[in-house]
């Protein structure tokens, strides 16, 4: 049971991961470390943070994400990662269903005695 | 410069980072590798150069090259464009549909493809250069020496003589067996190519 439940909560981990970061992108571009340390910050998000970079692949691949090279004040140049259109879409849907699913399922565990 | 110990776990780490994404298409391959090498000198770059500690906290929090590798979306670059499509359609046929350029075309096609490695790519290529090509034009030249006389066609005259007329008994066991691999080669290659499209193994359709 306990091993089922590590399973389920590593699935949920993984499927909002990518909300997460179409998020951290909603009001400015980021280059990939930032982004990645801005994940790994909060507690039980990432367990390893070179996952991420997979994931941003992924996003760019789905048009949902788009990176630029700039020049950075030390060391080679970064790449940034900025919100597409359909990123901006994709996160505004998630957000409402997301905030649907919480309050459910809050309704029920959260309930005071 | 002498490499310190910190130099020398990155180093490893990255190479066998570079390792677990064997199966990757090339240009992903490097992309990846080359942003994880960039993660590491960024935050690296707030530590002293031979922060062996510091080093090891970093690609400890990063994770195991194998979790990483595992993370890159299986389905990925892989996939079958109409590149690979039209190669592999025109590395067997195409030199007999435009002689020589039509297979020409499906080699540069098979290279610029992201879909295969390098490994792939020598096999498609050189088994065998022009495709079909190859037998059909020794099929047609057989037939048409094949009478060892009865000529049908005049304009190929000059070309009889570099063939040896079949025994009499007809084509030898051997030159059946020649022409059975020129045919079935180049088809065994281009399977082999198709099947590595379907990558990964682990997800048989």
């Amino acid at each position: 049971m306990v091993a089922q439940q590590d399973a389920l909560i590593t699935q949920m981990r993984r499927g909002t991961l990518q909300y997460c970061v179409l998020a951290l992108l909603a009001d400015e571009e980021r280059y990939g470390f930032d982004l990645v340390r801005g994940l790994a910050e909060m507690d039980g998000m990432v367990t390893s943070e070179g996952t991420i970079y997979p994931l941003l692949s992924r996003l760019r691949r789905d048009g949902l994400v788009e990176s630029n090279w700039q020049e950075s004040p030390s060391g080679p140049p970064r790449r940034y990662y900025r919100l597409t259109d359909s990123g901006r879409a994709a996160l505004d849907a998630f957000r409402l269903e997301w905030r649907r699913f919480r309050d459910a399922v809050d309704n029920f565990v959260e309930r005071k005695a | 410069m002498v490499a310190s110990n910190a130099d020398k776990l990155v180093a490893e780490y990255l190479k066998a980072l570079d390792s677990e994404l064997r199966g990757l298409p090339r240009s992903r391959r490097g992309e990846l590798t080359q942003e994880i090498s960039e993660h590491i000198a960024e935050a690296r770059s707030g530590l002293e150069a031979d922060d062996e500690a510091g080093v090891r906290e970093i690609l400890e929090r990063l994770g195991p090259p194998a979790e990483i590798a595992s993370a890159e979306d299986p389905a990925g670059p892989a996939r079958a464009g109409w590149t690979e499509v039209v190669a592999l359609i025109l590395l067997p046929i195409g030199g007999i549909i435009v002689p020589i350029v039509g297979w020409v075309v499906g080699a540069v096609l098979l290279w610029v493809s992201d879909a295969w490695s390098t490994k792939d790519k020598l096999i498609g290529t050189l088994l065998f250069p022009g495709g079909l090509l190859i037998p059909l034009a020794l099929l047609f030249l057989a037939e048409e020496s094949g009478g060892c006389g009865s000529v049908v066609n005049p304009q190929l005259q000059p070309q009889q003589g570099a063939l040896s007329c079949p025994p009499a008994d007809g084509v030898g066991a051997w030159e059946i067996l020649v022409m059975a691999a020129l045919v079935i080669v180049p088809l065994m290659a281009i399977a082999y190519l198709a099947q590595r499209l379907m990558r990964p193994p682990a997800a048989p359709a």
